[in-house]
């Protein structure tokens, strides 16, 4: 009996042996190398080629959070057809939402099962290119017409990676009815007068918000722009200037904000879209594209012509207003297909009845001399202002050329709202964030 | 002194001649007790079903209703547009036969795997047991985002991606562990005696396990599935990263549908998530008794 038991013992240590060894032996395995791409992977591979080209079009993919949404879905997916059907291809379409796009496409880029056209936020395209996959779009750019500044978001180190497919700006949106209640016509030029709106409004009662401005961590990288109004440059040389004296300024001025109740805690730019829709805002931050969004969710059918976009105050008469770039790019991630998505690229961005027709629908602006001085987009009161008075002199983030940008942003917001809560004063706060970003640059 | 008669109550002879059980009375018998228990279960009701009534209101709301201030219990329009959407969106109804296909293969794969496991914990002796045990139990405490990428890149190196393969076997690696435990305290409560008078009528070990404990560790077995079937059916990061668009589950399907750069679809995705929450509901309403017998297993020893 006890043999019995001590042979059953010896089986089982056997099988466990066995087991382990066959684990060990299926992790190895695993840590091969994944199927080699089948092209290489070039950062300097022209697509396009000086010499004309005979290879005929290729299945790709195409990435695009847009791809899943009710109202940009139809319009993106009609183009994919006629393109698609014009070439005799077919386009794979692949999307993800758009707090995890870009985790996901780095995953499918990094992991060689992505090839194709991608569209990306403008201040995404560092972190992607970065990764070595994108192909450079200089020569499709040449001759289409895009503006100089739609062209630059899409640049990095250099190398024109993205053709401009929406450009524009954040910027403040006020409620020409709301501002009207204070005998207001427009936003004011200057700080000063910007902060003594804020106190009428306020005045107003009845739960107004003078300014839905971002107070919540995830979104307090608005408040970069207003150090930038201060006169603080945020990064010059790869150095790190949060902390200067002009950093703090705007920042003690917006905690003062803060403190007086003229900006709302814990708000984001979700929240103030839902707030400006119900008319309890009277101004707010935000892009030409959260316009379909804040009508739809008013019960005012009015409020459409009650938006009045205005250029950030400054601090002295005649200074520079500033505004972050907004946008939309589209890649071409290095692969099978890599050739005909350029093309589509080029095409889906900078074809005038394309990008009319697009603007049409979702209100985008375009980004082609013609596509913006086209009928269509001119008699677009909001979209002329807009532009006019906030696009004209926006720029992008000086953080967008670092591929871990996210956590910069992120470093510096924390402190931020340490300083606005008063868990800290904010030139220790900023001091303290210029250190964590600073680490992250290197 | 007062001394407290602890002896049974005794029969008292009625005018009948019957005798009559004097009960003692229990405190959950007063009134104020009584009430208060009845108020508890009232406030802790409405906490937890306070937001499954906002789901229902917001899903009849217009969306320009949706953040009216202040808010209101019964929306004033009510109306269907967002089940209509929902009608009208095939790819929902793919990503719920994929979760359904998913969570239901997760379930059957994890009760099979970690029933066979649990079993080899509580009956079995030998060398490296304890060993195996806590380290199962370890593994949970890893953050399955932290997995995520090693078995994306396993997955992709097998050319799994995007098949229900690479679903099932990821939802199944995070509920193995507690699934194994759950079983391992049930297969505990079976007394050692059945399995060694099975042995000595003849029974091999194999026949033992599937006709004899396992009928026994049925609430046991339907406890860990529908652990497991619910885990996989809420999971949204694997699903989101190892599932292409064809086999794309419920919670990233929705994200990806109703969640966008600029705004939330509220009502539509307060009516899918009500629609797609029935199933499961039906499943515990159903299967409830035996979820709470397997969650308490092997809790009160002796």
């Amino acid at each position: 009996m006890s043999q019995m038991f001590q042979n059953t013992e010896l089986t089982r240590r056997r099988v466990l042996q066995l087991f382990g060894a066959g684990a060990g032996v299926a992790a190895v395995a695993a840590c091969a190398p994944s199927a080699p791409s089948s092209t290489p992977t070039s950062a300097a591979g022209d697509p396009t080629s000086a010499e004309p080209t005979m290879a005929p079009p290729e299945d790709f993919s195409f990435a695009s959070w847009s791809l899943a949404e009710d109202a940009p879905k139809a319009v993106i997916q009609a183009n994919l057809d006629a393109f698609a059907a014009d070439s005799g291809i077919t386009i794979t379409p692949a999307s993800y939402p758009y707090n995890e796009y870009l985790n996901q496409l780095i995953l499918q880029v990094q992991g060689g099962q992505f090839s194709g056209a991608a569209q990306l936020d403008i201040a995404w395209l560092a972190t992607l290119a970065s990764l070595g996959k994108l192909v450079d779009l200089a020569d499709l750019a040449e001759g289409r017409g895009y503006t100089a500044s739609a062209l630059a978001a899409g640049t990095f180190d250099g190398v024109q990676y993205g053709l401009p497919w929406t450009a524009a700006a954040i910027g403040l949106v006020a409620n020409s009815e709301v501002l009207g209640r204070v005998g207001a016509t427009e936003i004011p030029e200057t700080i000063e007068d910007f902060e003594a709106l804020l106190r009428e409004l306020k005045a107003l009662g009845g739960g107004l918000i003078p300014y839905a401005a971002s107070t919540k961590v995830a979104q307090l990288k608005d408040v970069q722009v207003w150090m930038q109004t201060f006169g603080s440059k945020l990064v010059e040389n790869g150095e790190v200037t949060i902390g200067d004296d002009a950093s703090v300024a705007a920042l003690t001025w917006y905690k003062k904000l803060y403190d007086e109740g003229l900006v709302a805690p814990d708000v984001d730019r979700f929240d103030a879209r839902s707030l400006f829709a119900q008319g309890t805002v009277g101004l707010y931050d935000d892009a030409p594209a959260g316009r379909p969004a804040v009508l739809k969710a008013s019960p005012d059918t009015e409020l459409g012509s009650k938006l009045l976009p205005g250029a950030r105050p400054v601090v002295a008469s005649g200074d520079t207003p500033r505004a972050q770039a907004w946008g939309h790019t589209v890649v071409v991630v290095d692969g099978p297909g890599a050739d005909t998505a350029a093309q589509f690229v080029q095409w889906l961005t900078s074809d005038e009845d394309v990008v009319v027709d697009y603007f049409t629908q979702l209100g985008l602006p375009p980004t082609t001399d013609a596509g913006l001085a086209s009928s269509e987009v001119a008699a677009d009161a909001f979209i002329a202002a807009f532009t006019e008075k906030i696009t004209a002199t926006a720029s992008p983030s000086p953080f967008w050329v670092f591929p871990n940008y996210g956590q910069i942003d992120s470093a510096i917001n924390e402190k931020v709202q340490a300083a606005l809560i008063g868990q800290q004063d904010p030139a220790t706060a900023l001091a303290q964030a210029r250190e964590a970003a600073q680490g992250l640059i290197g | 002194m007062t001394i407290l008669d602890t002896r049974p109550s005794t029969p008292v002879a009625g005018a009948g001649g019957r005798p009559r059980t004097r009960r003692l009375s229990r405190s959950s018998d007063r009134p104020a007790v009584r009430i208060a228990a009845w108020l508890s279960v009232v406030v802790l009701g409405a906490f937890a079903f306070a937001p499954v009534y906002w789901l229902l209101v917001t899903s009849l709301t217009p969306h320009s209703a949706v953040f009216t201030y202040p808010p209101t219990w019964f929306p004033a329009n009510p109306t269907f547009d967002a089940y209509r959407e929902l009608a009208q969106n095939p790819a929902l109804f793919t990503y719920l036969r994929n979760s359904v296909v998913v969570s239901a293969v997760t379930a059957v794969l994890s009760v099979v795997v970690s029933a066979s496991t649990a079993y080899s914990f509580s009956k079995f002796r030998y060398r490296g047991r304890r060993s195996l045990m806590y380290l199962v139990l370890a593994s949970q405490m890893f953050p399955q985002a932290l997995l995520l990428v090693t078995l994306y890149a396993v997955f992709a190196a097998y050319g799994l991606l995007n098949t229900y393969t690479a679903l099932v076997l990821s939802f199944t690696t995070f509920t193995l562990p507690l699934c194994v435990w759950m079983l391992k305290g049930f297969f505990d409560t079976i007394p050692d005696e059945l399995v060694e008078a099975a042995k000595v009528d003849g029974a091999s070990r194999m026949r033992t396990f599937l006709t004899i404990v396992l009928p026994l560790a049925a609430p046991g077995l339907v406890a860990a599935g529908l652990f497991a079937f619910v885990r996989g059916w809420n999971d949204f990061i694997f699903a989101l990263t190892l599932a292409g668009p064809a086999r794309q589950t419920l919670p990233p399907g929705l994200v990806n549908t109703f969640v966008g750069e600029a705004a939330t679809a509220w009502p539509e995705l307060m009516a899918a998530s009500l629609v797609v929450s029935l199933p499961v509901s039906a499943a515990f309403i159903v299967l409830q008794k035996y979820l709470v017998g397997g969650l308490t297993a092997g809790a009160v020893k002796g």
